[in-house]
């Protein structure tokens, strides 16, 4: 996964020495010493050996950004360390001034990881900056995918729940979080507290749709849905939830989905429950879920000759009776598309009507 | 009188200001504050934006084309002498390396220089909008760039020295391949493998396997397969049914890339051109969809924010026009939904294509 961040040894290595301590506070051999001044390091002695390199962009730079000097000395000094591909202590701490400018570099992240194995850096002293890192910019794919390289040198997952948990109190639908705990779970095997982990924020917000994706996630990958206690127990939590809060697709995605491909009208008792439902925590989702089961039933039926065809054209009925509620009162917005779904229900059935 | 004020009032508010998203496209090519430093490494596709979006708007006479075209081949990272970073060439997103500027090879060798799949992208997609021939493109070279850039289970890194790794950079290589019109810089059945393996039980595709369903994943998996030509081969009518449903289920006002999420203008062309390419936009609200595009316009600036009242960017600024376009806002041209280009630099890409064919029918194989 790293490619060629172990890189071979034909790289330019400075020893570590305090003279390459890049900070401005050390340098006493300035008659006047402002602790607050700045200094570029085109003026560090320390730098002098290294010469800058620019940005060129020729003759006519297109969508050229305007860098203040700060910015453009750190980079031009990035960029000759670079190009020599420099393994040294400075260098290090170089890359920690140009990700403070721009975090979205992942050249700079990837010369830093380059360093970090070069140099045998402290890791955990690592994982300690990119967790500050991740907290202030908690959008940004190279400080997770930085954070993920981090945690597998270290083969260390012990702090990954906890800390994506921190983030995700701040946003709890943070995509990056919820991927990186992902990883972390699969990888290193960490099922065991994630269910508890969902239906706390289930309870927080019961419309977290990555919390409802998160469960599907724990619960395939561990017991599976196959067990019909299992499967009923689900339906349970769903319905419930469903009570509390009715206009929730989440909830409604997870129960069709769950049950789609046994085909949602052979799951015994469920249309009665979902009609019973209807009367008091309508929604659209609600709708749409009653026609996929009439559907799913004229479809399984089909193929079995267990119905009778009075009970189809019922159940066909039915389906178009719900659709034209979509339609025209419950999800109006998608009128078209329900008047399309219900002509080609139509359309199909009638064909296989006329044939029986 | 106050009645008549506030109709005006609307009138005003619902009003296409193509002229100012000319001038916001033209700014974005010019100059950009030192706060938009995170976008560096992805200028090129800041350029592309601004491109495509001139180009949905019929104003490309607004830019010098011949200027941008050389800018974007000193991107191009080229095979060195002895061909050694093959397996790293492709577009850079921009000079942040410090290579000096060129638009000729031979490469320079370089520690840290390589190509970035969506650069190349974006890099391809924007010569052709230009109208350029990409004859200075080292076919091959990007090709061989594409290769490297491939993982077992089927997905994409962006860059060879490593990145995260997921269905964005299929789409990116996909529209490599079909623009180049050759499809051996991937491995096509492995990536579908991904594709269909990032298919949510709730019939959105995340980023992989198990990711929670995102509109702009989704519109990567199925603009892949279309491109690819195989998306009634990878999902069967069943599939394809629940997930036009689930992408249909996005429309809001707009559209949101997320069940409970709120609408924001870029989905409007993510699931909005997903939906064009399963047949079913037709049947979405266009009168919501462009009320609320219109509602993240700047009337001021020009570009489109993601939600009303804040700051315009290039990307929403583009994306907004390709929604608004979908749904057939006169004076903006067609968008290819696949590939993201208007149709017309689409028919440039067919043109140069034929071409190939029979240069290469006739003398043999060109590079």
């Amino acid at each position: 996964m790293s490619g060629a961040e172990d890189l071979s040894n034909e790289s330019v290595e400075l020893k570590e020495d305090k003279q390459f301590d890049v900070e401005a506070e050390d340098n006493l051999e300035d008659d006047y010493f402002d602790p607050t001044r700045y200094m570029f390091y085109r003026d560090r002695k320390e730098w002098a050996d290294l010469e800058p390199v620019p940005q060129d962009d020729g003759p006519n730079p297109v969508v050229k950004i305007a860098y203040s000097e700060k910015f453009s000395d750190v980079f031009d000094y990035f960029r000759a360390l670079l190009k020599n591909d420099e393994r040294s202590d400075r260098a290090f701490a170089l890359t920690a001034e140009a990700i403070e400018l721009n975090a979205a570099n992942y050249t700079v992240w990837h010369y830093r990881r380059v360093l970090l194995q070069a140099l045998t850096k402290d890791l955990r002293e690592e994982m300690r900056y990119i967790t500050a890192i991740i907290e202030e910019q908690p959008k940004n794919y190279q400080v997770w995918h930085h954070r993920r390289m981090v945690v597998e040198w270290l083969k260390d997952p012990s702090e990954e729940l906890e800390f994506i948990a921190d983030i995700l109190s701040q946003d709890a639908k943070n995509y990056h979080a919820w991927q990186h705990r992902q990883w972390v779970i699969q990888e290193y095997k960490l099922w065991d507290s994630e269910l508890e982990f969902v239906e706390t924020l289930l309870e927080e917000d019961v419309r977290n749709n990555s919390a409802w994706n998160q469960r599907h996630f724990v619960i395939s990958h561990t017991t599976g849905f196959s067990e019909p206690a299992l499967v009923e127990r689900e339906i349970q939590y769903c319905l419930t939830q469903i009570k509390k809060a009715p206009h929730n697709e989440s909830a409604w995605n997870y129960l069709k989905g769950m049950l789609q491909d046994q085909g949602l009208s052979s799951v015994p008792g469920l249309l009665e429950r979902v009609l019973r439902l209807k009367e008091t925590h309508c929604s659209p989702y609600l709708l749409a879920f009653l026609f996929d089961c009439y559907e799913d039933a004229l479809e399984s039926s089909s193929q079995e000759e267990n119905k009778s065809d009075e009970e189809l054209k019922e159940t066909l009925e039915k389906a178009l009776e719900v659709c034209h509620l979509l339609a025209h009162e419950t999800d109006t917005i998608r009128k078209e598309y329900w008047l399309f779904l219900g002509r080609s229900l139509k359309n199909r059935r009638g064909a296989d009507e006329e044939r029986s | 009188m106050a009645e008549e004020e506030s109709q005006f009032e609307e009138f005003e508010q619902i009003d296409f200001l193509r002229d100012r998203h000319v001038r916001f496209f033209q700014r974005t090519l010019q100059v950009l504050p030192e706060r938009y430093a995170s976008l560096e490494t992805t200028r090129l596709t800041i350029i592309f934006f601004a491109l495509s979006g001139l180009d949905v708007l019929d104003a490309l006479d607004v830019i010098d084309r011949k200027t941008m075209i050389e800018w974007i081949y000193s991107l191009q990272v080229l095979p060195t002498e002895d061909e050694a970073n093959l397996s790293r060439c492709g577009f850079r997103g921009s000079s942040h390396i410090g290579i000096p500027y060129s638009t000729k090879g031979p490469g320079v060798l370089h520690p840290y220089d390589s190509g970035h799949v969506a650069m190349t992208y974006t890099g391809l997609c924007s010569l052709v909008i230009l109208g350029d021939d990409l004859s200075r493109v080292d076919k091959q070279a990007c090709l061989a760039g594409l290769r490297a850039l491939q993982l077992e289970d089927g997905s994409f890194y962006a860059v060879p020295e490593g990145s995260e790794n997921d269905i964005r950079f299929i789409y990116c290589a996909a529209s490599i391949c079909y623009m180049l019109d050759d499809w051996s810089g991937m491995d096509m059945q492995k990536a579908i493998e991904y594709i269909t393996g990032s298919l949510s039980y709730d019939n959105g595709f995340g980023q992989g396997a198990g990711r929670e369903s995102h509109g702009g994943w989704t519109y990567c998996a199925i603009a892949s397969l279309c491109l690819m030509g195989r998306l009634e081969e990878a999902l069967s009518q069943r599939e394809l049914h629940r997930i036009r449903r689930w992408c249909i289920m996005r429309q809001q006002s707009g559209f949101h890339g997320r069940p409970n999420k709120p609408v924001d203008t870029c989905y409007s062309f993510w699931v909005g051109a997903t939906l064009e390419l399963l047949d079913v936009f037709q049947y979405t609200n266009f009168d919501k969809n462009r009320s609320f595009i219109l509602s993240t316009q700047d009337r001021l600036v020009g570009g489109f924010a993601k939600w009303p009242d804040s700051h315009p960017d290039p990307l929403h600024a583009y994306l907004g026009l390709c929604g608004l376009s979908l749904i057939g806002e006169p004076s903006l041209r067609k968008v290819h939904p696949a590939l993201n280009i208007t149709q017309r630099a689409f028919e440039h890409v067919q043109q140069l294509q034929q071409t190939w064919r029979e240069s290469a029918g006739s003398c043999g194989r060109q590079h």
